[in-house]
């Protein structure tokens, strides 16, 4: 009975969230869990096939993929909107995907899991495959440290379930060492743009997990995403099942198995989703035929960023997110690599979206000294952290007359573009994006 | 020529505190003076002495084990170094690695002290401001302390003071850029440093990490939104 209401109630919120223009992906599932049935997801009649994708960055992107080509492969799949990836999130999802007795009705559950939540969502039931794109420093207020994360991760898999990891990553690697069920993983191949040593010193994972010797890198992707190995040959990265090469980011493609991939953008973190994709609907029985063709025939648009053009401009938004300093990096490579005159924009207002807390430190562990580029004529900075933006570039050796500082957040596209010549991109958190945008109407 | 040295720089690295070396090196290169960093870690040859400032960050929990095994060989080094006035900075949980040396101890507390911390300093006459985040803390402490809180955590809970100064040893759960954050921190450091190599500190312009500071200070202490 309890089932039959708490699936009945989320979906009336639902409906009527969507009859007032609310935002109804969380809403529904907070009541139920806070009123109803915190334990709800424990009593759902789930399909043969459940996925929960995971990890610090590039979940999302996955899922979207996943979702894509399981459909193509005919399969029914219902998925949590991004973002929407906490427990609440995932009840409102699952809840009305079920019929009034509780069973789900689609072919394939397919649930974007934040780290914290794996195991609020998954607390009794676990999924029957769990895609981990990687582990880094991410928000530490909240996280704490990638260790932390990774011990989140870990106790939530039970032996029964199907791992889908990036071998890439050493302290995903480590669950090679004690996983006693199938893993599956991925790879992407040496890269002609890899690092040797990494600028800032800070690398997430650098020693043996089994004997404390400095683990020796080939390689750095980026991050601690790359090749390595324990002098003792005690651990390195594990045997690889899909792996990418000739990655070509300008021309948007992969290769695995020898065949072409389209990657959906210019950046590596869509190869990583991609080849992460790949593996997980193989893994779960779609072949690679239906898969590449879903990759490549049917191609699926990245939603990521926002290009447009504004005042003679081009103005691209860039994906980056605070306390995450491999996004910002990610960010600030996009943009060295990009040919012609530029300009940055970049500033925030708050330091984390769910903290008052303003911790600063992932500033430096941001490579800003990519920025440090002949064809960069300004980097404008607002908000409340102008200044500590503007040390840290300056510390990138940034000069100072290319650093402009802006009050007036809403102004900012219409100064860049006249103080500017070429393109312009910016680097905004979420919560300045709005105004920056507002007198654009873009 | 001053030496410093960025001890563990692979290892206790979480949050970072590259910036601290940094910081050194660009005011002492504002004062013409010559400078070289170097990086040290597990199982490297470290000659302690042969340095005017070390610098230690915070680490994860794994980390820090294999730093404090690693530790154990600089003990008399770091305790003659130490008693020679030089000068150490240890941030974060760093601070753990020095428990025995100096007179206090440290222990896990199962839960973790998280957020912005605004602290008093009677070196300075100035606040100064970072963050916390940890899971340690300092108990039975007979040093002399570094801070008193304002507002934020003190090395116990229970306490309202933090970090802990021994000679020209400067400990502190805040972690992060703190001499970047901090540029009247800096120069204190800076003329201690200075002064142990008979260097008159020269007054250099203010950079824009003075307005920073400036900044917060107005935002999120005097005027708090």
């Amino acid at each position: 009975m309890k089932v039959f209401i708490a699936i009945l109630i989320n979906k009336m919120i639902t409906l009527a969230c969507k009859l007032f223009k609310f935002n109804g992906t969380q809403y529904p599932g907070a009541f139920v869990q806070d009123h109803i049935d915190n334990h709800i997801l424990d009593k759902i009649k789930y399909p043969r096939i459940t996925i929960a994708v995971t990890g610090s960055a590039g979940k999302g992107s996955a899922c979207i993929l996943i979702k894509h080509i399981l459909e193509d492969a005919g399969y029914t799949v219902a998925l949590n909107e991004t973002g929407s990836n906490g427990i609440n999130g995932a009840t409102s999802m699952i809840l009305n995907n079920c019929t009034l007795t509780g069973k789900f009705k689609k072919d394939v559950l397919l649930v974007e899991c934040d780290e914290q939540h794996l195991k609020l969502i998954w607390r009794k039931v676990k999924p029957k495959f769990l895609l981990i794109t990687n582990i880094t420093r991410d928000q530490p207020t909240r996280n704490y440290m990638p260790e932390n994360i990774f011990n989140q991760i870990s106790s939530v898999i039970t032996k029964d379930m199907h791992l889908v990891i990036n071998g890439d990553d050493p302290i995903l690697s480590r669950l090679t060492l004690t996983h006693k069920g199938k893993i599956s993983t991925f790879s992407i191949d040496k890269m002609s743009d890899d690092i040797k040593k990494p600028l800032l010193n800070n690398i997430d994972f650098a020693y043996c997990p089994i004997c404390n010797k400095k683990l020796k890198y080939s390689y750095y992707h980026y991050g601690h995403l790359g090749k390595f190995e324990c002098p003792n040959h005690d651990f390195s990265n594990p045997k690889i099942d899909y792996l990418a090469t000739k990655v070509d980011l300008e021309k948007q493609n992969i290769k695995i198995n020898n065949k072409d991939v389209y990657i959906n953008k210019n950046v590596i973190y869509a190869a990583y989703a991609t080849v992460g994709a790949y593996a997980m609907c193989n893994t779960v029985g779609v072949d690679e035929e239906t898969i590449l063709s879903a990759l490549n025939n049917d191609k699926v648009p990245n939603s990521l960023g926002k290009e447009f053009e504004y005042k003679d401009h081009k103005i691209v938004m860039l994906e980056t997110k605070n306390e995450n300093n491999l996004s910002y990096y990610q960010g600030c490579k996009y943009i060295r690599e990009q040919k012609g005159l530029k300009s940055v924009i970049m500033g925030f207002e708050k330091v984390s979206k769910r903290y008052k807390d303003s911790d600063l430190s992932w500033l430096y562990d941001i490579n800003f000294e990519l920025l440090n580029d002949k064809n960069i004529d300004k980097i404008f900075v607002f908000g409340r952290f102008k200044y500590n933006i503007a040390t840290r570039l300056e510390f990138a050796g940034i000069e100072k007359k290319k650093i402009v500082f802006i009050d007036d957040a809403s102004q900012i596209l219409d100064i860049a573009v006249q103080k500017t010549k070429g393109d312009i991109y910016t680097m905004i958190w979420y919560d300045m994006v709005d105004t920056v945008l507002s007198k654009v109407g873009a | 020529m001053i030496k410093i040295l960025h001890l563990y720089y692979d290892l206790l690295n979480l949050y970072g505190e590259n910036a601290n070396t940094k910081a050194l090196v660009n005011r002492l290169e504002k004062q013409k003076e010559k400078v070289k960093v170097d990086f040290k870690s597990v199982g490297d040859d470290i000659k302690i002495n042969d340095y005017d400032f070390i610098y230690v960050g915070s680490g994860s929990l794994e980390s820090m084990k294999i730093a404090k095994n690693d530790f154990k060989r600089l003990v008399k080094d770091i305790k003659k170094y130490i008693n020679d006035n030089k000068i150490i900075l240890a941030t974060g949980n760093s601070i753990e690695l020095f428990e025995g040396i100096l007179d206090y101890k440290t222990q896990e507390i199962g839960f973790r002290i998280v957020g912005d911390q605004v602290f008093e300093c009677d070196l300075i006459k100035k606040l100064v401001i970072g963050f916390q985040n940890r899971t340690s803390v300092v108990v039975n402490n007979n040093e002399e302390s570094l801070f008193t809180v304002k507002t934020g955590c003190g090395y116990d809970p229970k306490e309202t003071k933090e970090g802990i100064r021994h000679n020209n040893f400067f400990g502190t759960y805040l972690l992060g850029p703190l001499l970047i954050r901090n540029p009247y921190f800096l120069e204190y450091i800076l003329k201690i440093l200075l002064a142990n190599k008979n260097i008159k500190y020269k007054k250099v312009n203010e950079d824009v990490s003075y307005a920073a500071y400036e900044e917060y200070l107005e935002n999120f202490v005097y005027n708090k939104k």
